[in-house]
């Protein structure tokens, strides 16, 4: 056996790759596939710390469900910006794109401003805009704090 | 589209050049003509936080253009105390009323109203964020004094923390390309960084001191701000910088001959009485200034032409 097959997690038939994870943000992108009510029973493959030529190190998650819905592919390209979602079929990947967070940030993070009327106002859904995709910044629309996207936490 | 008054972020040049052209009209118009300007039309003046300038200048704002006024001046005289919503309570107001003005301990509360009511909203206040009318005053107060807003040397001292006015009115005057700034503060109440990263498109120069007498020289205008007790959470912390900085007639002794002081009111004892007798006092005039901005406000959220 190869020292390539011997280092992968096995081949999926059908479902979703999470690959070209920075090494250590695959334990975070865990966390919010096991905050999903609908992940609950789905068989979930995890690798840490593959070599990758592209990241050096790299996190890999492997789930054998044909879907991820919207607000956790969401979730997950604010943990980890850029991370490649491949959709896998007969073993074969058919789709693969590279998730980056949303402009718009509706009731996805909490505001950690205490002062913050998200904080206080029952039913009130937060928003923030990626004011700056480099530093990977939100603003909050209601506060106006500029925040760190890393320092705030998701609402699941 | 209903217009609303909720941040300076919101404004633009044109928009912050358009208010002040507004302002400069209505102090040309006599008292007598500026009572039928709003006759019929009345303003929710909704206090959930104490307030004397802004809410009087507001409230006789409003009856001097012939227009009236309902609400409250604070949040104990409402149904909110008995357990109210925020959103029943906007909703409520609307029905009475054509304009809300608001003023709220929370930040994000007037963007919130603005986008649950119909009707036109001004933010007041909203806890450390915005105060926009008070920064649109003070531009005014500014641009009537130096006839420029543009390249002076504005020095901010005191509560560079959690001043509202202080930070909408930094980033209006970098809207207007100053780009360098005085910082007078103790340590614990510096301008938060976040308020330093802008990216205007231009560098901004910020010169951080915690001596008073450093500003004298160098400004143009010294915008004083009140230690806020109300926005510590420890009585401790208030006590530790509450007398850090005083001005007094003094000092301003060696002030170039045009330095404007300026200050939001209300004072404690940052400014000693003595100054208000030297040209350098220009505070009292900022507030009155506030009736004629806030005026020039109302008019242009009516849409009406002067």
């Amino acid at each position: 056996m190869s020292d390539k097959k011997i280092q992968m997690i096995p081949k999926i038939r059908s479902g979703i790759v999470i690959d070209h994870i920075p090494a250590g943000d695959g334990v975070r992108i865990l966390e919010i596939l096991e905050r999903d009510p609908r992940m609950k029973n789905i068989p979930v493959t995890f690798g840490m710390n593959y070599q990758s030529n592209k990241l050096g190190a790299k996190d890999m998650i492997k789930i054998q469900k044909d879907d991820l819905c919207e607000r956790t592919i969401q979730h997950i390209s604010l943990v980890s910006p850029g991370v490649t979602i491949k959709r896998i079929r007969d073993f074969e990947v058919v789709e693969k794109v590279s998730v980056q967070p949303p402009h718009d940030m509706i009731n996805l993070l909490k505001c950690l401003n205490p002062g913050c009327i998200t904080q206080n106002e029952p039913g009130l859904k937060s928003k923030f805009i990626l004011t700056d995709p480099v530093q990977n910044q939100v603003t909050c629309v209601y506060c106006e704090r500029v925040f760190s996207i890393h320092e705030l936490s998701p609402i699941i | 589209m209903k217009k609303d008054v909720i941040s300076m972020h919101d404004l633009t040049l044109e928009d912050v050049q358009c208010y002040l052209k507004t302002a400069e009209k209505v102090e040309q118009i006599p008292l007598e003509e500026r009572f039928r300007l709003l006759s019929g039309k009345i303003m929710a003046s909704l206090f959930f936080e104490a307030s004397t300038r802004t809410r009087l200048s507001f409230e006789a704002a409003m009856y001097r253009l012939g227009g009236n006024v309902i609400g409250f001046a604070e949040q104990g005289a409402t149904s909110v105390s008995k357990g109210e919503s925020f959103s029943d309570t906007i909703h409520t107001v609307e029905s009475y009323s054509d304009v809300i003005v608001i003023r709220h301990p929370r930040e994000g509360t007037a963007r919130h109203a603005a986008q649950i009511s119909f009707l036109p909203v001004i933010n007041a206040g909203d806890g450390t964020n915005q105060h926009p009318t008070q920064t649109l005053l003070d531009l005014y107060t500014i641009k009537k004094n130096f006839n420029k807003i543009e390249g002076l040397r504005i020095a901010f001292v005191g509560d560079l923390k959690y001043s509202r006015t202080v930070h909408s009115l930094l980033q209006a005057l970098m809207k207007f390309k100053v780009n360098e700034f005085m910082l007078v503060s103790p340590e614990s109440l510096r301008l938060p960084e976040y308020l330093k990263k802008v990216n205007m498109g231009f560098p901004v120069t910020f010169v951080e001191t915690k001596k008073l007498e450093d500003a004298i020289p160098y400004a143009d205008i010294i915008y004083m701000t009140r230690i806020q007790r109300e926005r510590f959470p420890d009585d401790i912390e208030y006590e530790k910088v509450k007398d850090s900085f005083c001005l007094n007639a003094q000092m301003l002794k060696a002030a170039p001959e045009g330095l404007k002081v300026l200050h939001p009111l209300p004072r404690v004892n940052e400014i000693a009485p003595d100054v208000d007798s030297t040209p350098h006092a220009e505070y009292f005039t900022q507030a009155k200034n506030g009736l004629i901005m806030r005026q020039a406000i109302l008019l242009n959220i009516f849409e009406v032409a002067i």
